[in-house]
């Protein structure tokens, strides 16, 4: 079985025929092949679910001087992430963007980016994940730049200097990993096995530079000043992209962190003290925000700091509840940026202050942006419940009551949401003027969105059942 | 057959050109350039023959065919063929030509040289060639072209002046390990002469703090000049480097490391800093170019085999990048666009090639899966690979630096400012195109070129 390989072959002849086919067809190619490689994914999943060895992996010889060769891995936690891929994937492309500006690159860009966070996903080897990280972050880097707005070229060039600070970090983590492995290999699971022999000093040289790596690309408290801007200044399909995907390539480096390096687990209180730190600050620093863009900008970022919490447990409950969190997390902000990127499609503007009674003009936008805060909030039956619910068992177990600190900064970004919801969306003595009447195709991604968040919230053993 | 097609088709094919060049000199004729394309693409031929059959054998004393000479005399070739493409647009072909000619048996000299003397003839004759043709595009070039003659002019004298004190060491000129006069042994005249060689080699790969001279001369001469210098000139004064101390050198390696070490550090510091405060991107990409040299001196530095294949493999990765900016710049260049601001808006001026440079400039920052990154790849993990820790992190400091240059550039192209499209010519296409399939091909799938060079590494050091 060859699902990996045969899904980013997919989407890679999607972006060929979308780059050759005319700019009208850009939109149908682009959906019609992210829409096989969401098949397939599916395929995938009920293949796995349905009681088969999940711990499986898939090897093709690439470089053999390093050893290296492209090596997928079938596991816990690489399925139910490239779900997560391929729905945002496609939510991304059918809606993200309405005139289809630019719709060749836009499109190719999206499905690029699909194809490399499922192979970043399900990379078996450091080489590989190294590789799918940076195309990533310069697809990311192009949405930005090329397709963004507003203050853009900034914001991508502050994106593109912390992102690749973060690769450059990676890169040496991975080079020392490789060379004081006493098995020299790239192997995630031979380094599992064998990274007790590291000498304990040279492990936590790997482990620092490899875990401020990941905190860029979440992004956690210190290392976040990239985010703001650059969430809310690239395309609709960027942002959602960004926050739903890219974020999760730092959270799952520093869940693969956890599992391969013991003496991270030795630093999980600290790593938990920079959870408590960046949700807190997120959460505060959302409150005082106009721009929609921005307000969900944070509440990724309180997001992150959850799911970082989850990992730091390390304990059955908090590792599933991190796996989950970031696809609930994942479907939730790609949700929110989607119905806010429409919002500014029809209204000419982002900004709390000008927008009142959306409902009235856009209810479709209106009710999904109210089903994404339920869904970032953690409202029983979305997804984002069960995930609170397994990373705060988790971490009452690992670190006791400190652990729900975390849970605290929810509360905060569910008040300043639910705030906006009431002041932009429902409250409709004055409604705001509509600049563009035209409606896009976003009705479809927030079907297939919420679909999916009621779905893993109501039935959980989906994605648990793989553990 | 093979054989003797090898053994008399390559000093024939070398002085064919150089007779071609001069035979059919006329100023302003563009035919000859054909002649000159074809005797490459041949000269690629045999090459390639000879690597293949795997011959090591040493004609007249001078020229050495063996695996990795054989290769290098392939990759030449393709390079010089593509700076020929790119001189199609010359104001002055002919004469261009003919010094082209004299350039590439000067490169096809060093590349093949078994003999200390012939190489330095042939470096002369390069770097000769080289300032006459800086000079060929009118009064203005006069200064660079002169600066680039003086200075490798001064080169040259240090080079013979370190050959000289090697004598009484060596029984011979050959590029073969020392023989060692025992009485001598450890004197410290050898290890000057050592030095010495290391300054003279430095002038023309660009090496700190002998490339002052390298961002004038790179920005005043025309555009596949300059691509030449970058692309060619420098990477054979680096296989001189490698011959000079891998084979003449040998014993000396592990003493000479932290010399290499330390310049290369110093280069990488200086192009990259230098270069981040540039405004004109020809300017630019001289200062990146001298980083370029510091990255491919730390697999000189680190000295195993593995360095060595990630060196040769920068080496070649770095022309292909180089030949295929520096030609961008150059057409872009005779449109008046200079400056990183005058690149606004290139994505729309013209899709391909704005994409192509972008593709070309992230693969020199080293971002997977391209060339450079490769070749980055190879060098800081035979870095890391052989203990020197502190050399890989400095080199990925380096290339964290280099983003932010790299970066602006594409930052700018990425504006959407309206202005009328572009269209270049089918010489500066086809070598885009080329140098773009180069770097995306190999960085896709390095496994054949990786085990082409350590094959040929493996055949000489």
């Amino acid at each position: 079985m060859i699902f990996f390989p045969a899904i980013i072959l997919v989407l890679f002849l999607g972006i060929l025929s979308v780059l050759l086919l005319d700019k009208r067809f850009s939109r149908p190619a682009a959906t019609l092949f992210s829409a096989i490689a969401l098949a397939i994914i599916i395929i995938m999943f009920v293949y796995y679910l349905s009681g088969r060895t999940a711990n499986y992996s898939e090897t093709v010889q690439y470089i053999s001087a390093f050893g290296i060769s492209l090596q997928f891995f079938a596991n816990g936690f690489s399925v139910p992430l490239s779900l997560l891929a391929g729905i945002v994937g496609l939510a991304a492309i059918i809606g993200g963007n309405p005139l289809q500006e630019k719709g060749k690159v836009a499109n190719s860009l999206v499905l690029l980016f699909e194809a490399t966070a499922i192979g970043l996903f399900a990379s078996g080897n450091l080489f590989l994940f190294f590789i799918f990280w940076d195309i990533g972050v310069i697809a990311a880097f192009f949405m930005i730049s090329y397709l963004g707005d507003g203050n853009h070229l900034n914001s991508a060039k502050i994106y593109l200097l912390y992102s690749l600070l973060a690769s450059a970090l990676l890169l040496f983590g991975i080079l020392m990993i490789y060379f004081y492995t006493p098995i020299r290999s790239f192997s995630i699971s031979i380094i599992e096995a064998n990274a007790q022999m590291i000498p304990l000093g040279v492990q936590e040289v790997i482990f620092v530079s490899l875990l401020i790596a990941f905190m860029i690309k979440m992004p956690v408290f210190p290392f976040h000043s990239w985010m703001q801007s650059a969430y809310s200044d690239a395309s609709t399909q960027g942002s959602m992209l960004i926050a739903g995907l890219l974020s999760k390539f730092g959270a799952y480096g520093i869940l693969l962190l956890f599992l391969m390096l013991p003496v991270a687990r030795t630093y999980a209180p600290y790593i938990l003290i920079i959870a408590i730190a960046s949700a807190f600050y997120a959460a505060l620093n959302g409150i005082r925000k106009d721009d929609l863009k921005r307000m969900a900008a944070f509440t990724s970022m309180a997001e992150s700091a959850v799911i970082l919490t989850g990992i730091a447990a390390f304990s059955i409950f908090g590792l599933d509840g991190a796996v989950y969190g970031m696809l609930a997390f994942g479907l939730g902000i790609a949700l929110l940026f989607l119905s806010i990127g429409s919002i500014e499609f029809m209204f000419g503007s982002k900004h709390m202050s000008i927008l009142n009674g959306v409902v009235k003009e856009a209810a479709s936008s209106a009710y999904s942006f109210l089903f994404g805060v339920f869904a970032a909030t953690g409202v029983p039956i979305t997804a984002a419940f069960i995930a609170d619910l397994l990373i705060f068992i988790g971490a009452d177990k690992s670190f006791g009551v400190l652990g729900l600190i975390p849970l605290f900064s929810i509360i905060i970004v569910g008040a300043y949401l639910y705030y906006a919801i009431n002041k932009s969306f429902f409250d409709t003595e004055s409604s705001v003027e509509i600049v563009r009447y035209e409606t896009g195709h976003w009705n479809p991604s927030y079907a297939l969105l919420i679909f999916s968040i009621l779905a893993l919230g109501i039935v959980p053993s989906l994605i648990l059942g793989f553990r | 057959m093979i054989h003797s097609i090898v053994e008399y088709g390559i000093p024939l094919i070398i002085l064919a050109m150089v007779t071609g060049g001069f035979a059919f000199l006329r100023r302003r004729d563009r035919g000859p350039m054909a002649l000159t394309g074809l005797f490459l693409i041949i000269a690629f031929g045999i090459g390639l023959l000879a690597f293949h059959s795997g011959y090591d054998f040493v004609e007249f004393g001078i020229l050495r065919i063996d695996g990795f000479s054989s290769m290098l005399l392939s990759f030449f070739a393709i390079a010089l063929l593509l700076v020929l493409m790119l001189a199609k647009d010359e104001e002055e072909p002919g004469l261009f030509n003919m010094l082209f000619c004299l350039a590439a048996s000067g490169v096809f000299f060093v590349v093949l040289s078994y003999s200390l003397l012939s190489l330095m003839m042939a470096i002369e004759l390069i770097s000769a060639a080289t300032a006459l043709m800086v000079l060929n595009g009118g009064k203005k070039r006069i200064e660079p072209a002169v600066k680039l003659f003086v200075i490798s002019t001064v080169a040259i004298s240090v080079f013979v002046f370190a050959v000289v004190m090697i004598m009484p060491y060596d029984l011979s000129f050959a590029i073969a390990p020392l023989q060692m006069n025992t009485g001598l042994v450890g004197s410290s005249l050898i290890m000057l002469a050592a030095v010495l060689f290391v300054v003279a080699l430095a002038v023309e790969a660009g090496l700190f703090p002998f490339n002052i001279w390298m961002a004038d001369v790179y920005q005043g001469a025309q555009g596949h000049v300059t691509a030449l210098l970058s692309g060619v000139n420098k990477k054979v004064a680096f296989i001189a480097i490698l011959y000079v101390f891998f084979v003449v050198f040998a014993g000396y390696t592990k003493v000479l490391s932290p010399l290499f070490e330390l310049i290369a550090i110093l280069t990488m510091f200086f192009g990259n800093l230098v270069a981040m405060v540039q405004k004109d991107v020809k300017r630019m990409l001289a200062y990146s170019s001298i980083s370029q040299a510091g990255y491919i001196l730390i697999g000189i530095a680190v000295g195993t085999t593995l360095g060595l294949d990630a060196s040769l493999f920068q080496i070649i990765a770095h022309t292909f990048m180089t030949i295929g900016a520096f030609g961008i710049v150059m057409w872009l260049g005779s449109r008046g666009i200079n400056t990183v601001d005058d690149y606004k808006g290139l994505f729309q001026r013209n899709g391909f090639m704005g994409v192509a440079f972008a593709i070309l400039l992230l693969s020199m920052a080293g971002v997977p899966p391209l060339m450079g990154f490769v070749g980055k790849f190879l060098l800081f993990s035979s870095a890391i690979g052989s203990g020197l820790v502190a050399l890989a992190v400095i080199g990925i400091i380096n290339s964290f630096i280099s983003i932010y240059y790299y970066g602006k550039v594409i930052v700018s192209m990425a504006d959407r400012t309206e202005k009328g499209s572009l269209h270049p010519s089918i010489g500066v296409i086809a070598v885009t195109l080329i140098c773009l399939l180069v770097v995306l091909v190999v960085g896709l799938y390095p496994q054949p070129l990786i085990s082409i060079l350590s094959k040929s590494v493996l055949s000489v050091f």
